[in-house]
Parts: C-alpha cells; sequence; structure tokens
C-alpha cells in the first residue's frame, strides 16, 4: 500500500504543533461534567438556558477543515412523536434480521416504539426500557449515573440534546450477570423536519458481562434532519463490555446532521471492547471518549468510517486515561469517495497522577477519489512521567501494483478494488466478533464500493 | 502454430525503450529457459506478457493460440491461460489466500466454483506442492518469508492450471532447499497437466531441477542467441561476458 506516514511519533510527550492546536481544541468531558448530584429535570432545566443563548457552533482545525453547521436551519426541525401503534420500521428490521437478540429497543423519531426484553434476562434483573420510563421505574438507578460524565454546555447541538431529550434507551445490567445474547438499541429517523434528542444510558455493574449494540438508521425521505444523541457507558469494577455502534444515516434523500457525544467510562479492573461504525450520515460531528477511570481499566478501541457523495465526517476520539496502571488499544480506519470529506483526530490523553498507562492508537485512511478530502491525525497530551503511549497515521490510495497483481489472477480491475479495500478493513470487521453485524458492514461497505465504481476508476486513469 | 507467439516485440517505459525486437514462441508441454544479465529486459518481457500497464508495445504482436492479445486487459490474458509468477509478490492484506484463489477461479467459470470442487482442488494442489494446509487461511502474501511468497505464487499456478506460465526470477532469494522446492512444484505441474513455462533466471541453478527444452538469452533488449541445455552449461563455465563481445562485433559489422 502506498502510504505515507504523517506524523508516526512514538514516544512520551508530544512537542508537535499539531498536538498543540488539539489541546485548545478538545474541550474536556471529565471535571466540566454534569455528575454533580442535580436531578435529571435540574439538568434539562440548566440545559435550555444554555441552549438559549448558545449560537450554532463550528469547529475549526488547522486552517482548513471546519465543520460547520451555521446553515442547518433549526427553525425548520421538531421532534416527530410516532404516531400510536407505530411499529419497528423496516429500516430496522432488515438490519436486524432474525438474529436472536436478548433485548430491543427501537426509537423512531422522537419515541420509543418497541420495547422488549427476554423474560429468562428480565429474570437475572436486567433492565432495557427507554429512559423517560427509567426515569419513573428506576429512578435511583438512573440518577446515580445519569450525565455523570457528560457535559451540556460545550455547544449548542449538546445543550439541545440535554435540554430536550426524550425516549431514549437506560440498560443497565446488575452485578455479576452475564448476557450472551447481544442487547439491542435503534434509533431511526424516517421523515423530513425530523429532530431527534437522543439519549442511551447504561450501566454494567460490577463483574457484568454484555453486548451492547446501538443502531443509527435513516429510511429514505428527501431533505434535513437532525441526531443530537448523547450516549453513556459505566463500567462498574470488573465488568466486561463488548460495544458496537453502527451509523448509515445514508438513506437516499435523507440529510442527516448527527452532533454526538458519546462516552464510556471504564472501571477498575473493567474491559470495554468498543467498535464505532459510521458508514453514512450528510454531517456527522461525534466526541467519541473513552476514559479508563480506575486502576486495571483496559479497553480496545477499534473504528470504521467509509464516506461517500458529499458527505461530512468528523470524528474526535479521546483515549483519556485518568489514573494507573491502565491499558489502551486504539485502530481506526477509513476510506473516502466522491466529493466526501472525513477528518479523524484521535487524541490520547494521560492525565497527572496516571503513571503506568500503556496505550496506542494508530489511524489509516484510503482516498479513493481525487476530490474526496480526508484528514488523519493521532496527537497526545501527556501529563505524567512513567508511561507508554505511541501514536502514528497514514494517509494513502490504491497501489496499482496490487490491481496488476490480481488481474493477472483474472480479476478485472473493478474486482481488485473490492477486494483491496474489503481486505483493509477486514482485519477491524472481524475483530466485532458479532457475525450478523459483521455482515451488515461487508453488505454495506461491499455496496458503497459499487456505487463507486466509476469514481474510484476515473481517479486510478487520472494518476 | 505455437500457443503464445511474440513477434518483433518493442517495448518502452516512459523514458526509454527497453525491448528492441523480440520473437520468442512457447507451447503447451515445453519449458523454456529465458536467461540474461540483469537490465537485459527479462522483467519487462515478462510483464509486458502479461500486459502491464506501465510498459508500452510499439511494436510487434503478443498472440496466444492465435489470438491477437498485444492490447488485451491483464485479465483477459489471464483468463485465456496465461499466468505470471511474480518476481515480488505483493502482499493484499485481509484476503486469505484460499478466498483469493476461490475468486480467480471463479473468473473462468460461469457459475462460482462449489465448496467441495475448490476443496478437493485446494487440497489436491497442496499435497502436490507440500505446503502446509494452514498457509491458504493466511492473509495473502502479506507477512510471507520470501520462500512463503515464492511457493504461494506457485500454489496459485497450481491452481489456475494455466497453458503457459511466465516465472519471474523465481528462484531469486531462495535457499537451496526452497529452490528445490519450488522447482519440483513447476516439473509436478508440467508432468500432471501439460503446462508450458517460460523460466526467466539471472541463474543457472534452478535449472539443475527444471530442464528446459529450449534457451534463450536476452542481451540488452535482444535475443542473441538461442539453442538447448547444453547453452546452461556453456554459460555456466563462460558466463555473458562472450555473448556481450559477440554482440558488440555483430553491431560493429552491421
Amino acid at each position: 500500500m502506498a502510504e505515507a506516514a504523517l506524523t508516526p511519533a512514538p514516544g512520551a510527550r508530544s512537542t508537535k504543533p499539531g498536538a498543540a492546536r488539539e489541546a485548545t481544541l478538545y474541550q474536556p468531558l471529565a471535571g466540566a461534567g454534569a455528575g454533580d448530584g442535580r436531578s435529571p429535570e435540574e439538568l434539562r432545566e440548566a440545559a435550555l438556558a444554555v441552549y438559549e443563548t448558545a449560537e450554532a457552533p463550528a469547529w475549526r482545525r488547522s486552517g482548513f477543515w471546519t465543520t460547520s453547521l451555521r446553515d442547518l436551519d433549526l427553525a425548520a426541525l421538531e421532534p416527530r412523536h410516532p404516531e400510536p401503534g407505530a411499529g419497528v420500521p423496516d429500516v430496522a428490521r432488515e438490519a436486524l434480521g432474525d438474529e436472536p437478540l436478548a433485548g430491543l429497543l427501537v426509537q423512531r423519531g422522537a419515541g420509543v416504539v418497541h420495547c422488549e426484553l427476554r423474560p429468562e434476562v428480565a429474570a437475572q434483573g436486567v433492565v432495557l426500557c427507554s429512559l423517560e420510563d427509567a426515569l419513573r421505574d428506576h429512578r435511583e438507578l438512573v440518577q446515580a449515573h445519569f450525565m455523570h460524565r457528560l457535559t451540556y454546555d460545550r455547544d449548542m447541538f449538546e445543550a439541545a440534546a440535554a435540554a430536550f431529550w426524550t425516549g431514549g434507551a437506560f440498560l443497565h445490567v446488575p452485578r455479576g450477570v452475564r448476557v450472551e445474547l447481544p442487547l439491542q438499541v435503534v434509533y431511526v429517523i424516517d421523515e423530513a423536519g425530523s429532530a431527534q434528542y437522543a439519549h442511551t444510558l447504561a450501566v454494567g455493574g460490577e463483574n457484568a458481562d454484555f453486548r451492547l449494540r446501538e443502531y443509527d438508521l435513516a429510511a429514505p425521505f428527501e431533505g434535513p434532519a437532525l441526531h443530537a444523541g448523547a450516549f453513556e457507558l459505566y463500567l462498574e469494577a470488573g465488568a466486561r463490555c463488548r460495544l458496537a455502534h453502527f451509523q448509515d444515516w445514508g438513506a437516499e434523500g435523507a440529510e442527516v446532521h448527527d452532533v454526538s457525544t458519546h462516552l464510556v467510562r471504564v472501571g477498575r479492573d473493567a474491559h470495554c471492547s468498543w467498535v464505532p461504525i459510521h458508514l453514512g450520515g450528510h454531517l456527522t460531528r461525534q466526541h467519541l471518549e473513552l476514559a479508563t477511570a480506575e486502576p486495571g481499566a483496559d479497553m480496545r478501541h477499534r473504528g470504521i468510517y467509509f464516506t461517500e457523495g458529499s458527505e461530512h465526517l468528523d470524528l474526535f476520539t479521546v483515549d483519556l486515561h485518568e489514573v494507573g496502571p491502565t491499558t489502551g488499544d486504539t485502530i481506526w480506519k477509513g476510506a473516502a469517495t466522491g466529493r466526501s470529506r472525513a477528518s479523524y483526530e484521535g487524541l490520547i490523553k494521560i492525565e497527572v497522577g496516571a503513571q503506568e498507562s500503556h496505550t496506542y492508537l494508530q489511524t489509516h485512511s484510503m482516498m479513493l477519489s481525487p476530490q474526496a478530502k480526508v484528514d488523519a491525525i493521532p496527537s497526545l497530551i501527556v501529563e505524567t512521567d512513567s508511561v507508554s503511549a505511541s501514536h502514528g497515521g497514514t494517509v494513502g490510495e490504491i497501489d496499482e501494483a496490487l490491481i496488476f497483481y490480481m488481474r493477472t489472477r483474472g480479476l478485472s480491475r473493478e474486482e481488485a478494488v473490492r477486494v483491496i479495500v474489503e481486505g483493509y478493513f477486514e482485519p477491524i470487521v472481524v475483530q466485532l466478533e458479532d457475525s450478523s453485524l459483521e455482515g451488515l458492514v461487508r453488505e454495506r461497505i461491499s455496496a458503497k464500493l459499487a456505487a463507486a465504481a466509476a469514481d474510484i476508476e476515473a481517479y486510478a486513469a487520472a494518476r | 502454430m505455437a500457443d503464445l507467439e511474440i513477434r518483433n516485440l518493442h517495448v518502452r517505459t516512459e523514458d526509454r525503450e527497453i525491448l528492441h525486437g523480440v520473437d520468442l514462441t512457447v507451447s503447451r508441454g515445453e519449458v523454456h529457459a529465458l536467461m540474461g544479465p540483469n537490465g537485459s529486459g527479462k522483467s519487462t518481457l515478462a510483464n509486458t506478457i502479461l500486459g502491464h500497464p506501465s510498459y508500452e508495445i510499439t511494436e510487434g504482436t503478443i498472440t496466444f493460440r492465435g489470438t491477437d492479445l498485444t492490447e488485451a486487459d491483464p485479465e483477459d490474458r489471464a483468463q485465456a491461460g496465461l499466468f505470471l509468477a511474480f518476481q515480488y509478490p505483493v502482499a493484499i492484506p485481509g484476503v486469505s489466500v484460499a478466498n483469493f484463489l476461490r475468486m480467480a477461479l471463479n473468473t473462468r467459470r460461469e457459475e462460482p466454483i462449489g465448496v467441495k470442487e475448490f476443496g478437493g482442488q485446494l487440497r489436491h494442489a497442496v499435497d502436490l506442492l507440500k505446503v502446509d494446509r494452514q498457509f491458504t487461511s493466511r492473509h495473502l502474501n502479506d507477512g510471507f518469508s520470501g520462500g512463503e511468497k515464492k511457493r504461494c505464487e506457485i500454489l496459485q499456478m497450481a491452481m489456475l492450471r494455466p497453458e503457459v506460465a511466465v516465472l519471474d526470477e523465481t528462484d531469486s532469494g531462495l535457499d537451496t532447499h526452497a529452490r528445490r522446492t519450488v522447482a519440483e512444484g513447476v516439473n509436478a505441474l508440467h508432468t500432471e497437466t501439460g503446462m508450458g513455462a517460460l523460466i526467466i533466471t539471472h541463474y543457472q541453478r534452478i535449472l539443475h531441477y527444471i530442464e528446459p527444452g529450449f534457451v534463450h538469452i536476452l542481451l540488452d533488449g535482444r535475443i542473441v542467441r538461442e539453442g538447448g541445455p547444453e547453452l546452461v552449461d556453456q554459460l555456466e563455465r563462460e558466463g555473458y561476458d562472450w555473448l556481450r563481445e559477440e554482440a558488440e562485433v555483430a553491431a560493429a559489422d552491421g
């Protein structure tokens, strides 16, 4: 693969200009959070006050990369509550197939339309319900965790999500409970003008062991929509969770703007394997933060994105080490076709007192079109000693030598490109360890490549 | 009529002409050796036979079983029955050897190959070449040693069963043991399927294991001498210098 290393800089403290830039861009969730004992209602009030005076945000980076939501007409968007009796939309059924699940919660627009939990799982004390219901039925549990590590005042959309959330999902896997089948949350947007303020709160008690998936899906419609989402997962001592986000807002005609914050807090000797997958969205800006917050916490973070058409994706991930010893391991891979823009920034932050943290981050991007723009920026802030942290990033194109090789075996140019790009993502896909989701991801990547075939060919011819 | 016919082939890259009128024919059942010092144009010829886009044919033709392939896409040449074992095989991460072979086989068929049939063919090839079965579940050439890459080329050849295979310096960089394994694989296929082979090599060593019926010597983009296996022994004794001198004399006379 013809890859040019952008900023491979193993070592402790980075002094590159890039890192300094990030330090100013990074607005921490920790410390400025909402977890100060206020009730959910009080937090709503506080967020509303911020929202009323906030301006639509724009994120600027390094002079040439801007993600702006100033053109989104918020007045034209509103929460759309599903009709009474509305069921699970087809787009969700198709994505889920007939795979057996431990539990399923589906939100359509502003309201939850489906919630079920296997009786034997419920009998173990697991709770899966809308966050609205949880506030009523499991208030103490919710209040102990709700927005404990999230903020509502970094930007207007964060404030809006905290002020206006409806429906939502609440999952609690109690101490010592192991759930084999996946627990599934789905958010669907299926009409133009819809503003979906989503909030998922999940808690894994001591030594709990479970799988959680959140799918964000759009059905075809014409026009703009908004998903302002918050996701928070707290893993208590010894808990283990395999977490996946699958985002595909890329339905025909849909212009979904996604501004979301996802946080995972990993407690003492707990482990989280988190795989976010971004396969479609008109404009996406997400802050994904994985905090190893107590000694022995361990995380594995793998991510995929693939943008097409005129999509704009701006991802900011944080591998945060608050104490030591903790360990982390992050790999992201992306590709871009069409005129799409994809920016991935991965920050490793090791805080004062987090001695004996060991972590690693790498990011790779592949450009498949002359008009696509990709950005892969790993960065590092280390505020203590006795740590090991390394990072690296590459941006590459498809290597013609690989294509010729495969053509001499009889594959067409188009097939060869497909094999290369699928092979590029495959090492991440298999780490999902989830055959149903793996199938979904492979199918979508394959479809995107087929759709972009002419574009990719033109790029190769031009080189 | 020969299967692979190369007539008066002139080939250039962006900056210069490399082959200046090469004639060569290879038929099924025949083993040819193409020898020559470094830089004589051997790899250019190999890549051009399979249609590498960086090499431009300015004059001459390549036909295969009567069909003109001079302008054909590499995949059409492959599907017609040509194969190239690369000097430096590339790695394709994320694709297992077995999956890649299945895809390559399917390009030659109307219906995708069945699991059972494929499994049978793969077992046969693996046994024939004495490679470890585990080998086929690894990603193609990814992290392979030099010897493993070359063996993987031969495994692909055994599965795709070409009419004529071009082996570009398949022996270089191998130790004696690996070289013998590769040579035995070529011999086994030649015997079993009647495959024709054009073995391109700088050294004589591999030709101790594979006896060519025809030997061609390429020097500065021209074939300067052709003969039988005795030519290999002569080269081993005398090197390439006498050929170079002869060529210079011929050029001066011309």
